[in-house]
C-alpha cells in the first residue's frame, strides 16, 4: 500500500491515493457488514434446503419440505371451501324458498352476493344491477324470460344467445333491414307501440296510430301477445310498461323495429360454480324484493 | 482478499473480466435451466394456434399498451383463484412472443377474460368504458372502431413466429390475410377456411357487428375473446410437477 | 461544438451523419407501409439537422494543439444540458399519466396520448433520457479527472451522446406512434435495439480506451461502478432484445423467447437495468461528487470493495422476484428470494458509506443544498433498497406484486435516490464546467430541494397508502368466507390517492422547472475565475504533469 496519512477527524488512515482531490480512509468494514452477509446467506442456506431451490440439470432439488406452490394453493382453497360449508352445503341442499326464510342464510347472501356480482355481472347490469342500455335492470319486476327463481337461474346458467347449446335463444327480426315492413309501416307501428305504455305521440295522426296497431297485430303479436304484454317463453319485451332496454324515443324504436335486437348474455356454467349460480339467484331476488 | 483487489484494481481488462465473470452466474443458473428442466413447461396436446386476426389484436394489444394496466397472470394464490378462475400455467402462454403476464393491475387480470363477456360489450367497452362501467378509468379506444386492418402482412408476420417455434403451417401463412378476413364475416365462404385450419372452436363472428369492413376493433375483440382458451389445460387439476 | 472538432474529425462527422441520413431515407422507403417508414423520416431529418450543423461549422477554426493538456469537457455540458430537457418532459409526461388515472378523459380523444402509450414514454423519458444522459455525462467529466487522462478523441464522445438520444427519441416517439415491444424498460423495437448495441459499443470503448492512458495507477471506485453499469446493461440489452422481425421494412419484431423463458429474461433483464442503470450508475456518480463536494474522503475503501462486489454478484440473481407465485418454477422464485435478502447488506452498506464519508462535513449539509440532495439521496437510497428486498419475500410479495405499492417504491427509488442524487451531482459541476462561483442562486438550489423533498414524500406516502389498500382490498374475506370487494370497488377507493400523488409529482415537476431556470441563469452569467484555486475547478488540474504518488 501507499504511504498513507492519517484523516484529523476520524482519526483512520488513508489508502493514500488521490483522485483529484479525493481520499479514502482504510478503515475496517464494520462488523455488522459481516455480521449481516452471514445472518441473511444462511437464512439463505436454511431456505434452500427446504424449498425447492436448485437447478439440477434436467430437474430441481425439490426441497426437505417438499413444498410446492400449486399444492399449496390447492390445499388453501380446499380448506377455505370446508370452512365454508356450514352454510354452502344448506344453500346447495335447500329449495330457494327456504333459503330466503332464513335470515342467516340470507346474510351470507347479502355478504357474498355483491362482489361476485361486481366481478362477473355488472360490466353488463351495473354495480347495484339497475341494468344500463341494452343490459336488463335486473331489480325490476319486468322480465324478458320471466321472474321466478328458475327462469333466473335457468338464465345464468345457460345464458342469452350464447355459445351454451342449451342457450335461451331470441330474435328480434330485423323488419326494414330484411324489407318486411316499409319505412311508413315502421313509423305507424313505432307510434302504436309508444300508445302502449302511454308515451305521447303528439307527432302522429289517430289514423297512423290505427295504421299501426293493424301493422301491429300482423306482425309482432305473434310474439309480443295481442295486448303487446310480450311472451316469457321466448324472451320477447313486454311493451306496456315503458321498461325498453334500448330506449324507448321514437328514433330508438325505430332503429329497434329496422334493425331488430339480439342481446348477448353469457353463459356461466362453465365459469362459475353451482352454488355461486344459486347465491346470484337470491342475490337478484333479494335486490327486486328490496326495491319493491 | 483486501490485497488481490487492490492489483486487480490497477488490470482495466482485469476489471472488465472479473464484472462479467462476477454478473453472468446468475442469470446462467436461472434461465438456462429453464429451457432443458422438462416439468417447466406443461403438457398441453390439442392446444390451438392464435388465428392471423387474433396475432393482429395481440399486436393491437400491445401497441395501446394495454399490458401497462392489465396482468395476464393469475397467481397461485386463493383469493386469485376465486375471483378470476384458475391459476395460470407456464403452456398458456408458450405462444406468447413476447409474453403479456403485466406487472401492475390497474385494472383487472385478464388471463380468464376470453368467453366471459361478449362481442357486443367489449366493442361498447373500448369504445368508451364508461358507457358500460361508470366507474371506470380506462381509456376510451373509439378509433380502433374507425381504423381499417391492416391484413396484407398477415403471411409475414406469421412466417416470422414460425420462426421463433411456433408451428404455422404453409397453408395457413400463404391464407392468413383471408382467414383473417373470414373470421370476422361469418356469413362468407372465408370463414370455413379459418375454421377448416384453425379448428372447430375458432370463434368466428362479425365481432364489431359490422360485417364486411376489418377493423381494428375486431382483430382485437377476436384476441380478448381467445385469452385463456388456446388450451383448457389449467381447468384439469393438474399433477403439478411431475 | 464543433469548433472543438478536428478537420480530420468533421470530415469523419460528415461522414457518419450522411451514412444516417442514407439509412434513415432506407427506412422511410421500405417501411412506407408501416409507423417504420415514419422512424425512418425522423432519423434522416435527425441526420440532416446533424449535417447542417457540422458545415455551418465546418470551417471554424481548429482546436490548437494545447487542447490535450485541457479535459474535454464538451459532451458533458451538452449532455447535462440535454439531460435536463429530458427530465422537465419526462415528469411532465408522468405527471400527465398521474392525472389520467384521476379523470381518463384527459387524453383529449387523441389515440396517441392514451394512458397505455405515454406511459412509457415517461420510463423511457426519465430513466434512459434524464437518468442516461446525465450517467453519460457525469461518466465522461469523473473519468477524465480520476484517470488524468482526456478522452481519446473529440468525435466519439459525441457520437455516444447525440447516437444516445437519437435511441431515445426514436423510442418515445415510437410509443406513440404505436410501436412497442410490450417488453417493459425495453419497449424500443428491433432496429431501435441495434443501434443502441453500437452506441454503447463505442462508449464502451472510449472508457477502455481512456482508462489505458490513465495516469493514475489505480482505478477509483466511481470508474468500477459506471463500467459495471456499461458492460451488465450491454450484456441485459442483447439478450433481452433477441427477436426476429416481420420483414426489414416492418418495424415489429417477435421476440425469440416466449411464455415462461421470456418471461424470466424480461425480469432478469428488468430488475437489472434498476441494479446497473439506476443503481451502479448513480453509485458511480455518488463516489465522486460526493466526497469532493463534502471535502472529505470517503470512509472506506474496503467497505467499496464489498459493496461493489456484493451489488455486482447478487443482483444478478434476485429478478425473479418479480415473478413470485407465477408460472415461473418455484425454484427459480426461491433463488429470487434468498439473493434480494442478501442483496439488502451490499446496498445498506454502500448507502452507510456514503453517509459515515459526510462525518466531518455535516454543517457543509446543513448550509448546501447541493450537498443536502446527496445526502437525502444516499437515505432514499437505503429506503428503496430496504423496501425492495422487504417486497421480494414471497408473502409480502403476495400482498405487494400488481399494486400501486410496486409504484411507490419505484418512486421512492427512482425520485429520491436517481433524480436527487443526479441533482446534487449537476449542482456541483455545472459551476465547475462553466467556470463560475457557484450556481447563480443558492437560493432557487434551495427551493428545488424543498419541492423535490416535498413531492417525493407526498408520492410516495400516497402509494404506500393505495398499493397497501389495494392489496388488502383483493384479498379481505366478510364473515362468510367469500371476497369482500369486487375489483371495481378497489378503482373506486384509489381515487384520493391518485389525486395527492398527481399532486406530488406536479410539485416535483415545478423544482425541476426552478432548477433549468438556474442553470440557464448560471451558464449566462459571466465567468468569474479570478482568485480561485486550482482545485476548485477539477478541470483545471494539468494532464501531463503527473502528481506523484507517494510510494508508487
Ligand atoms: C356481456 C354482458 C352480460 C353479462 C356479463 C351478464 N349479463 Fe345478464 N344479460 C345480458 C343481456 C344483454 C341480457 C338481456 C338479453 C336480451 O336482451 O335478450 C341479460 C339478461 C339477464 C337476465 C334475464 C333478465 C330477464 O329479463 O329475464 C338475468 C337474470 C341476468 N342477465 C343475470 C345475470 C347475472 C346473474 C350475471 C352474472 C353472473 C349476468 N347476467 C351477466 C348481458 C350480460
Ligand atoms: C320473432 C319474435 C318477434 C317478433 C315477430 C317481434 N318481436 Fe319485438 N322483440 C322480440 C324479442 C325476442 C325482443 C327482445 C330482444 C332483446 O332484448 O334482445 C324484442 C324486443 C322488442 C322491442 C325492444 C324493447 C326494448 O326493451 O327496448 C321493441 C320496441 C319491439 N320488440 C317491438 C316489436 C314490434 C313493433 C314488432 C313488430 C313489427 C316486433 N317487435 C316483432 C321478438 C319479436
Ligand atoms: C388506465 C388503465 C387501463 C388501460 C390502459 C386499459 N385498461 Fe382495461 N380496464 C381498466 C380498468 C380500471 C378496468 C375496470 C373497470 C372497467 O371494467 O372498465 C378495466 C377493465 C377492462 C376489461 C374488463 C375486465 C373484466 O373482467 O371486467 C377488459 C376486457 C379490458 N379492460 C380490456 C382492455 C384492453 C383491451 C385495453 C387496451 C386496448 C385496456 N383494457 C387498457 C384500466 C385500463
Ligand atoms: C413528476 C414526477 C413523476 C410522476 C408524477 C410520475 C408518475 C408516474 C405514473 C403515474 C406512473 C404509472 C404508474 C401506474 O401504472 O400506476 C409511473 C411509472 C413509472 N415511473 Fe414515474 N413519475 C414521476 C417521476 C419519475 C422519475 C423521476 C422516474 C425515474 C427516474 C420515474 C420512473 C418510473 C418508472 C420506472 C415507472 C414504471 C413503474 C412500474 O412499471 O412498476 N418516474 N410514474
Ligand atoms: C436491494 C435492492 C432492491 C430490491 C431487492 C428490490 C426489489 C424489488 C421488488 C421485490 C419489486 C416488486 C416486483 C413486483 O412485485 O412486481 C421491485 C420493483 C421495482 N423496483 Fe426495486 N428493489 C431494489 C431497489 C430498487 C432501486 C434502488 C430502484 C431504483 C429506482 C428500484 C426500482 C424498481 C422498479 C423500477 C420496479 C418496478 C418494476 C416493474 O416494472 O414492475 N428498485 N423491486
Ligand atoms: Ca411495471
Ligand atoms: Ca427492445
Ligand atoms: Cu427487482
Amino acid at each position: 500500500m501507499g504511504v498513507s496519512e492519517r484523516d484529523p477527524y476520524t482519526g483512520h488512515q488513508t489508502t493514500g491515493h488521490e483522485w483529484n482531490g479525493i481520499k479514502e480512509l482504510n478503515t475496517p468494514v464494520p462488523r455488522p457488514v459481516y455480521f449481516f452477509l452471514i445472518v441473511t446467506a444462511s437464512f439463505g442456506f436454511v431456505y434452500w434446503l427446504l424449498m425447492p431451490s436448485w437447478p439440477l440439470g434436467t430437474t430441481y432439488f425439490k426441497g426437505l419440505l417438499g413444498s410446492d406452490q400449486r399444492a399449496v394453493v390447492q390445499q388453501s382453497l380446499q380448506e377455505a371451501k370446508l370452512e365454508r360449508a356450514q352454510w354452502t352445503d344448506r344453500i346447495a341442499r335447500e329449495s330457494i324458498a327456504q333459503v330466503q326464510t332464513d335470515p342467516r342464510l340470507m346474510q351470507v347472501v347479502r355478504e357474498t352476493g355483491p362482489s361476485l356480482f361486481g366481478d362477473n355481472c355488472a360490466a353488463c347490469h351495473g354495480r347495484d344491477a339497475r341494468g344500463n342500455r341494452g343490459f336488463p335492470d335486473l331489480t325490476a319486476d319486468s322480465w324478458l324470460w320471466g321472474g321466478t327463481p328458475e327462469a333466473i337461474a335457468e338464465t345464468i346458467r345457460v345464458g342469452i344467445n350464447s355459445t351454451h347449446p342449451d342457450s335461451r335463444t331470441s330474435q328480434m327480426p330485423a323488419f326494414g333491414r330484411d324489407g318486411v315492413l316499409a319505412r311508413k309501416d315502421i313509423d305507424n307501428v313505432v307510434a302504436y307501440v309508444r300508445t302502449l305504455s302511454d308515451l305521447p305521440t303528439a307527432d302522429a295522426s289517430p289514423e297512423a296510430i290505427a295504421a299501426g296497431k293493424s301493422v301491429f297485430a300482423a306482425n309482432c303479436a305473434a310474439c309480443h301477445g295481442e295486448d303487446g304484454k310480450g311472451n316469457t317463453e321466448m324472451g320477447s319485451r313486454n311493451l306496456t310498461n315503458r321498461s325498453f332496454l334500448y330506449g324507448s324515443d321514437t328514433s330508438s324504436l325505430v332503429t329497434t323495429v329496422f334493425n331488430g335486437r339480439q342481446g348477448h348474455m353469457p353463459t356461466w356454467e362453465h365459469r362459475l360454480s353451482a352454488l355461486d349460480r344459486k347465491i346470484l339467484t337470491l342475490y337478484l331476488l333479494d335486490l327486486r324484493a328490496a326495491r319493491r | 482478499m483486501f490485497g488481490l483487489h487492490y492489483r486487480l484494481e490497477t488490470k482495466a481488462m482485469g476489471l472488465v473480466l472479473a464484472i462479467i465473470g462476477v454478473s453472468s452466474i446468475g442469470g446462467l443458473v436461472e434461465i438456462a435451466p429453464l429451457f432443458t428442466i422438462h416439468q417447466t413447461v406443461e403438457e398441453a396436446p390439442g392446444m390451438r394456434l392464435y388465428t392471423p386476426l387474433e396475432i393482429a389484436g395481440r399486436n393491437i394489444y400491445m401497441r395501446e399498451g394495454c399490458y401497462a394496466c392489465h396482468s395476464q397472470m393469475i397467481r397461485t394464490l386463493r383469493d386469485e383463484v376465486e375471483r378470476y378462475g384458475p391459476y395460470s400455467l407456464a403452456v398458456e402462454s408458450k405462444y406468447d412472443h413476447p409474453m403479456l403476464w403485466g406487472s401492475k393491475r390497474t385494472g383487472p387480470d385478464l388471463a380468464r377474460i376470453g368467453g366471459k363477456y361478449s362481442d357486443e360489450w367489449h366493442v361498447r367497452h373500448l369504445n368508451n368504458p364508461r358507457d358500460v362501467v361508470p366507474e371506470s378509468i380506462m381509456p376510451a379506444y373509439d378509433f380502433l372502431s374507425r381504423t381499417e386492418l391492416r391484413k396484407d402482412d398477415l403471411g409475414e408476420h406469421l412466417a416470422a413466429l414460425r420462426k421463433v417455434g411456433v408451428p404455422y403451417t404453409d397453408e395457413m401463412i400463404a391464407n392468413a390475410s383471408s382467414d383473417a378476413y373470414g373470421q370476422a364475416a361469418p356469413d362468407t365462404p372465408y370463414a370455413e377456411g379459418v375454421v377448416k385450419r384453425y379448428g372447430a372452436a375458432t370463434n368466428v363472428a362479425s365481432f364489431d357487428g359490422k360485417s364486411g369492413e376489418l377493423t381494428e376493433m375486431d382483430a382485437l375483440v377476436a384476441y380478448l375473446q381467445i385469452v385463456g382458451r388456446l388450451t383448457d389445460a389449467a381447468y384439469k387439476p393438474v399433477a403439478s410437477a411431475e | 461544438m464543433i469548433g472543438q472538432l478536428t478537420r480530420n474529425e468533421r470530415q469523419g462527422a460528415l461522414l457518419i451523419l450522411i451514412a444516417l441520413a442514407i439509412l434513415g431515407l432506407a427506412m422511410a422507403a421500405v417501411g412506407r407501409d408501416d409507423p417504420l417508414g415514419g422512424q425512418g423520416a425522423l432519423v434522416m431529418v435527425a441526420a440532416l439537422a446533424g449535417l447542417f450543423g457540422v458545415i455551418s461549422r465546418y470551417y471554424a477554426p481548429e482546436p490548437g494543439p494545447d487542447r490535450v493538456s485541457r479535459y474535454y469537457d464538451e459532451p458533458s455540458k451538452v449532455g447535462i444540458i440535454i439531460a435536463m430537457g429530458w427530465v422537465v418532459f419526462g415528469l411532465f409526461i408522468g405527471d400527465w399519466v398521474a392525472w389520467l388515472l384521476v379523470d381518463p378523459n384527459l387524453t383529449f380523444h387523441a389515440a396517441w396520448s392514451s394512458f397505455g402509450r405515454i406511459r412509457p414514454v415517461h420510463t423511457t423519458s426519465v430513466i434512459f433520457g434524464f437518468g442516461g444522459n446525465a450517467l453519460i455525462a457525469t461518466s465522461f467529466y469523473v473519468m477524465q479527472r480520476t484517470s488524468r487522462a482526456r478522452l481519446p478523441d473529440q468525435l466519439s464522445p459525441l457520437f455516444v451522446l447525440f447516437g444516445y438520444n437519437l435511441f431515445c427519441v426514436l423510442a418515445v416517439a415510437g410509443y406513440m406512434m404505436g410501436i412497442t415491444q410490450s417488453k417493459e424498460y425495453a419497449e424500443p423495437e428491433w432496429y431501435a435495439d441495434i443501434w443502441l448495441v453500437v452506441v454503447w459499443i463505442t462508449y464502451f470503448v472510449i472508457y477502455l480506451r481512456t482508462l489505458a492512458r490513465r495516469k493514475e495507477k489505480h482505478i477509483y471506485v466511481a470508474n468500477w461502478y459506471y463500467l459495471a453499469f456499461i458492460l451488465v446493461v450491454a450484456v441485459l440489452h442483447i439478450v433481452n432484445n433477441l427477436a426476429v422481425p416481420v420483414s426489414f421494412g416492418h418495424a415489429r419484431s417477435y421476440s425469440l423467447f416466449s411464455g415462461v423463458q421470456d418471461a424470466m429474461t424480461e425480469w432478469w433483464y428488468g430488475h437489472n437495468a434498476v441494479a446497473f442503470f439506476l443503481t451502479s450508475g448513480f453509485l458511480g456518480m455518488l463516489y465522486y461528487y460526493l466526497p469532493k463536494v463534502a471535502g472529505r474522503p470517503i470512509f472506506s475503501y474496503r467497505m467499496s470493495i464489498i459493496n461493489f462486489w456484493g451489488i455486482t454478484f447478487f443482483y444478478m440473481w434476485a429478478g425473479s422476484h418479480h415473478l413470485h407465485y407465477t408460472a415461473l418454477p418455484q425454484w427459480v422464485q426461491t433463488l429470487g428470494m434468498t439473493f434480494s435478502l442478501m442483496l439488502l447488506v451490499p446496498s445498506w452498506a454502500s448507502a452507510g458509506n456514503a453517509l459515515l464519508t459526510l462525518n466531518g462535513a455535516w454543517h457543509k449539509v446543513r448550509d448546501d443544498a447541493t450537498l443536502r440532495f446527496m445526502m437525502v439521496a444516499a437515505v432514499f437510497y437505503g429506503l428503496a433498497t430496504f423496501e425492495g428486498s422487504f417486497m421480494a419475500i414471497r408473502p409480502v410479495n403476495s400482498l405487494s406484486h400488481y399494486t400501486d405499492w410496486t409504484i411507490g417504491h419505484v418512486h421512492a427509488g427512482a425520485l429520491g435516490w436517481v433524480a436527487m442524487i443526479t441533482f446534487g451531482s449537476i449542482y456541483a459541476s455545472v459551476p465547475w464546467l462553466w467556470k463560475r462561483d457557484g450556481m447563480f442562486s443558492p437560493r432557487l438550489v434551495e427551493v428545488h430541494f424543498w419541492l423535490a423533498v416535498a413531492g417525493t414524500v407526498i408520492y410516495v406516502m400516497a402509494m404506500w397508502n393505495s398499493g397497501i389498500v389495494q392489496g388488502l382490498m383483493w384479498r379481505t374475506y366478510n364473515d362468510s368466507g367469500t371476497l369482500a370487494y369486487s375489483f371495481v370497488d378497489s378503482v373506486v377507493a384509489m381515487h384520493p390517492y391518485y389525486i395527492a400523488r398527481a399532486i406530488g409529482g406536479l410539485m416535483f415537476l415545478l423544482g425541476s422547472l426552478v432548477g433549468c431556470y438556474n442553470i440557464w441563469l448560471t451558464i449566462r452569467t459571466a465567468p468569474q475565475v479570478a482568485g480561485r484555486t486550482a482545485s476548485e475547478f477539477p478541470d483545471a488540474a494539468p494532464i501531463g504533469a503527473p502528481v506523484l504518488q507517494p510510494g508508487e
